[in-house]
């Protein structure tokens, strides 16, 4: 990207107004270029719109639940807001028949049963069984495994990669590493997943970087891991 | 700002932006509460203002200050900036949701917490205290309905350039300078103090 187009979209950036690559694109010029004077000056502009909106009262819950997460450590803070993260998500989802993941079917029956049978606020973890993942800075996850060969990844903390690379999970038996799926590259250092595969085959579970893509075994330490 | 005589003194500790994000790297949980109670409504009202209902805000403010809670150490909170970098955080948080509960594609646009903002020492302490003294909403409310409105939409409807120009039935390239003369009419309004002028006078 040039100069003109970085000036042609500098409005549009600063209000976060351009779809991601995009944006990446004009971040990344920035990030080398000072001739664009006016570019952070315009994001503190946007940015103060943010203040623009009325304030309004939340519930006294939302408090509690907060300092709730806070006070258990940052482990369980990865883990409690997460499973209401993730609940709130599917309800969302539900409604609008929209599943944002290629699934079969089955699975957006198992979903929506899932989603159906905890309504109601706070429940039991989903699925038959869940593993959690940690790893340096608080990043952590939690996999749950709602069927038969179907797994759901719930991670946040991560560090956003750019779209060279991705995130992929591995299942490991006996030392030996299997894929099971590519996790994107977590914008806002979080995603939410769904790769096939059964927890119960493996001994530990580990999340690496790889290249975009994937890779056939692991060419990086693992930044997420778990005993399965 | 003036101190806030009428607060507990252990909270007193946290008055200043930089000890408020060290309280938050040493996971102090008052650090937290502190941060909660001075921007609380302010994130729940703009998270309400874009997505509508109260569930779906509660949950983005509880997953926007968890995150700020468990990366703290990558936060780089000089003055002023912790308040803006949580309202960012809200802000993308609020709008990836909106766009998930219409069935839009998700924007991907990371939030860079090492992000570091060339703004003149002059202009930020300028839109620290319009943010204060409410000149923001003024500003914007004084804009010509042709800047206003793209604006609007970008910003508390997420929708995209593309998706601006389709809506309004604009050029492109008539919704770009739209977006950009509004922000620039808005920062000269902010920088001269012209707002809140005009309203007292």
């Amino acid at each position: 990207m040039n100069c003109d187009e970085v000036e042609d979209l500098l409005g549009t950036y600063a209000l976060d107004a351009l779809p991601g690559d995009l944006s990446a694109d004009v971040s990344a010029h920035l990030a080398t270029c000072s001739k664009h004077e006016e570019a952070a000056e315009l994001r503190a502009v946007a940015g103060a719109l943010a203040f623009a909106a009325p304030e309004a009262q939340p519930s006294p819950a939302l408090k509690m639940r907060l300092m709730d997460a806070v006070r258990a450590g940052p482990a369980a803070a990865v883990e409690t807001p997460r499973r209401i993260g993730l609940l709130g998500r599917l309800k969302h989802l539900v409604p609008q028949r929209v599943i944002p993941y290629a699934l079969a079917g089955a699975l957006a029956v198992a979903l929506i049963a899932l989603v159906i049978t905890n309504v109601g606020g706070d429940s039991d973890r989903p699925g038959r069984a869940t593993v959690s993942l940690s790893g340096e800075n608080s990043a952590g996850a939690v996999v749950y495994e709602l069927e038969d060969g179907i797994i759901v990844v719930d991670a946040a903390g991560l560090k956003p990669l750019d779209p060279s690379q991705t995130y992929q999970l591995w299942g490991i038996a006996s030392g030996n590493p299997s894929s099971l799926g590519l996790l994107g590259t977590a914008p806002n250092g979080e995603t939410l997943s769904v790769v096939r595969g059964q927890i119960t085959d493996f001994e530990f579970l580990a999340v690496t970087i790889e290249p975009a893509g994937g890779s056939i075994a692991p060419t990086t330490d693992p930044v997420l891991e778990g005993k399965a | 700002m003036s101190p806030d005589l009428s607060q507990p003194p252990e909270r007193s500790i946290y008055r200043e932006d930089g000890d408020l994000a060290d309280g938050l790297r040493r996971r102090d949980p008052l650090a937290m509460e502190v941060l909660y109670e001075r921007l609380g409504r302010q994130a729940f009202g703009l998270a309400y203002r874009i997505l509508g209902d109260g569930p779906s805000a509660e949950d983005v403010v509880q997953e926007a200050l968890l995150t700020i809670w468990r990366q703290a150490d990558r936060i780089d909170a000089t003055r002023g900036r912790l308040n803006s970098f949580v309202m960012t955080l809200v802000h993308h948080k609020a709008i990836d949701a909106l766009r998930v509960k219409r069935g839009q594609q998700a924007r991907q646009v990371s939030v860079d917490f090492a992000e570091v903002e060339k703004v003149g020492a002059d202009f930020a302490e300028r839109v620290l205290q319009s943010i204060a003294g409410g000149e923001v909403r003024v500003a914007l409310t004084k804009l010509p309905e042709e800047q206003r409105r793209p604006i609007e939409l970008a910003y508390y409807e997420g929708l995209t350039h593309l998706e601006i120009a389709a809506a309004l039935d604009l050029p492109l390239g008539t919704v770009k300078s739209r977006l950009r003369l509004g922000l620039e009419k808005m920062r000269t309004a902010l920088r001269s103090g012209t707002g809140d002028e005009l309203r007292r006078s």
